[in-house]
């Protein structure tokens, strides 16, 4: 799962970052509107956290752009200011859900999870596919009704697959997915990682579709 | 004073009818060898010719007296003169050219009839006889002239004495009438009708208009500098304190009381900026809020974040219930309000308004569990917090409270006919002058035009 992360102050945004690292996330950082507004628009994020008070193109205005150009991404707006109002503009502009400042890192994770469960169309927060089972709310798969260990990188694989069960991911996408935007990104680290996550559940869960990408099926195949 | 200079205006005027008779009657006058004096010609002009009307003369001669007929028969009686204090004493140069007196003497006396009489009496010289000439004229012929005029003149001058009383009354009204409007306008501005007074006012006034206009803009300013300073407080200290509450985790193994110093510390920053900024508010109150339209903004906020949660909205607001408030505050109020009821209500949610005289009741009911008396009274105090494991339950129904009491309104709980909490937001009514939109732009409302 892959968030951009829209905050100017950059010992806030440090800690963001690396609160939803530490859950996995994959967390692109942007400073100022501009750069926020541009990377929501080009890269494909599963959700965005945005600060309403920016420099230079305000949250609101970055957010109004997006919805314009298309882009449908979960949004989770920040507002310092105690403003109802703020909140208002937020979600008249197509804010999915607030959080007011401070907050605690489990609210945010919380929240996030479900804003991309919601976007992702599942209703009950638990996804399923075999024996392979993904906790929406908690971020946590479970194998065979037991605790599934994973890395960072491979849960992140595994989530971007189980969210889209039943077609085909391409490797293009899983690789923006998984990997930040400073990050290099490596096809064949992601080979190594498909292969990590077979060992962990099985050959066949991921089935490789030659040329194209990868998916996760509930119909062995 | 006038009477005075009237009577001897007559005076003057008989005076010289009578001296000009006592010229005609001396000019007419001869003598003959036996010292008897006679008249040439009839000497009995108008109005020596009405009889008894106080008009006479008489001419009395060393030997014989004429008299004029208007004495019809009568004789006249005129007071000596000699005994007063004599004309100017003759200049001796001019008296032995002019041996009678030159003015003829003015004295009062009685007629025949009992009148009062005015003479004028002259000593003349005729071919050497020493001649007495008085003529008279009634009294009343000054003091009835006097008297027509002296009335005429005092009800002309009552007529003008009220009719500049008058005058002075309105043009008191007038003048002031550009300033019982300005009066007017300002009420208007401190009850939040208008925001700055009309311009055309009348020369005298404009100035003072532009005057109060540029205080009124000044106003405006520093009230809009004040809350944007407010507000960029909050951002100041709400994001290190966002930056602390994430760091707090790895900081320290007693996660739960730095936790706790965190909420109280973002809890004083709440209520004293919400103190502050409604500080700046206070004012004149001349914000107009809709309150249907921000409690709807409200409602889809939160059924958008609580869309997992199928709670059903009675939505009972009148459409065009206004509240003297700002948009914001009313967000602020609504806000908190409607998130808790959001928060704790199983599967339904109401929301009403109603008028109550000066004020609008804003009534937010849930089906949630609710609270007993004990913790209503906790819930509204401010700092108190009931439940530390769901995020700004009472304390948010403390900042209404706050902000409402600003507005000298109040907040009242109770239990709700749906089964939960039923919270009463009590605020002053606005009145329907101008129509808020959602953007928070304001635009006159075509029903009466500003």
């Amino acid at each position: 799962m892959k968030i951009l992360l829209v905050e100017d102050d950059h010992m806030l945004a440090h800690e963001i970052a690396q609160a939803l690292r530490n859950e996995n996330f994959a967390v692109d950082v942007a400073s100022n509107g501009e750069d926020g507004q541009h990377l929501g628009d080009t890269e494909p994020y599963d959700a965005a956290v945005l600060d309403l008070g920016l420099p230079k193109v305000p949250g609101v205005e970055v957010l109004r752009a997006w919805r314009k150009n298309g882009r449908q991404l979960p949004v989770l707006i920040l507002t310092a200011r105690d403003g109802w109002t703020d909140k208002v503009d937020g979600f008249k502009a197509g804010a999915d859900d607030y959080l007011t400042k401070p907050f605690r890192v489990e609210e945010l994770v919380m929240r996030l999870r479900a804003v991309v469960r919601r976007a992702a169309g599942h209703a009950t927060p638990k996804i399923t596919c075999r024996s392979l089972t993904l906790d929406v709310q908690t971020g946590l798969f479970e194998f065979n009704g037991l605790p599934l260990k994973l890395t960072a990188l491979e849960w992140r694989v595994l989530e971007c697959l189980i969210m889209r069960k039943e077609t085909v991911v391409e490797r293009g996408l899983l690789a923006e997915k998984v990997y930040e935007g400073d990050a290099g990104t490596d096809s064949n680290s992601l080979e190594v990682i498909i292969a990590r996550l077979r060992r962990k559940i099985g050959k066949d869960a991921i089935e490789t579709e030659r040329g194209r990408g990868y998916k996760l099926s509930a119909i062995p195949g | 004073m006038i009477a005075f200079v009237l009577q001897r205006f007559i005076q003057g005027q008989i005076d010289q009818r009578l001296d000009a008779q006592i010229v005609f009657l001396t000019s007419m006058l001869t003598a003959d060898h036996h010292g008897n004096i006679r008249l040439v010609g009839d000497a009995d002009g108008p109005p020596f010719d009405t009889r008894q009307q106080g008009w006479y003369w008489k001419i009395s001669g060393p030997e014989n007296v004429l008299r004029s007929r208007s004495l019809d028969g009568a004789d006249l009686d005129p007071p000596d003169v000699n005994g007063r204090p004599p004309p100017p004493p003759p200049d001796p140069l001019r008296s032995e050219k002019l041996p009678s007196d030159t003015r003829p003497a003015p004295a009062d006396g009685i007629g025949p009839l009992d009148q009062l009489l005015h003479f004028r009496i002259q000593s003349v010289n005729v071919e050497g006889l020493s001649v007495t000439i008085a003529t008279s004229a009634p009294r009343s012929a000054v003091q009835k002239p006097l008297k027509e005029a002296m009335l005429t003149l005092g009800a002309s001058l009552g007529i003008l004495a009220i009719a500049l009383v008058f005058a002075m009354l309105l043009q008191v009204k007038l003048g002031l009438r550009p300033l019982r409007h300005l009066r007017q306008a300002v009420a208007e501005i401190r009850s939040g009708q208008r925001e700055r007074l009309p311009d055309g006012q009348p020369l005298e006034v404009q100035p003072l208009v532009d005057e109060l206009n540029a205080l009124l803009v000044q106003n405006a300013t520093n009230l809009e500098r004040a809350r944007r300073h407010v507000s960029n407080l909050a951002h100041g200290l709400k994001t290190p304190l966002a930056t602390l509450s994430l760091a707090l985790p790895k900081a320290s193994g007693d996660n739960n009381s730095l936790h706790s110093l965190v909420t109280v510390m973002d809890r004083r920053i709440r209520h004293h900026l919400g103190r502050a900024r409604s500080a700046a508010t206070s004012g004149p109150v001349r914000a107009r809020t809709l309150v249907a339209s921000r409690a709807r903004d409200l409602v889809l906020v939160l059924a958008k974040v609580n869309a997992e949660k199928p709670i059903k909205i009675i939505d009972e607001l009148p459409a065009d219930l206004v509240v003297a408030c700002e948009p914001q505050d009313v967000d602020e109020m609504l806000g908190n309000v409607l998130e808790n009821a959001f928060r704790w209500s199983h599967t339904k949610v109401a929301i009403g308004a109603s008028i109550q005289g000066r004020d609008v009741l804003v009534v937010v009911e849930d089906d949630g569990p609710g609270l007993s008396p004990d913790q209503m009274l906790k819930a509204i105090q401010a700092g108190q917090r009931l439940d530390e494991s769901a995020p700004g339950f009472g304390f948010g129904l403390s900042i209404t409270r706050e902000l409402a009491e600003l507005y000298s309104g109040s907040v009242d709980l109770g239990k709700s006919a749906l089964g939960g909490l039923r919270v009463s937001l009590r605020l002053p009514r606005g009145e329907p002058l101008v129509e808020v939109l959602d953007s928070g732009e304001r635009r006159p409302a075509p029903t009466r035009a500003d």
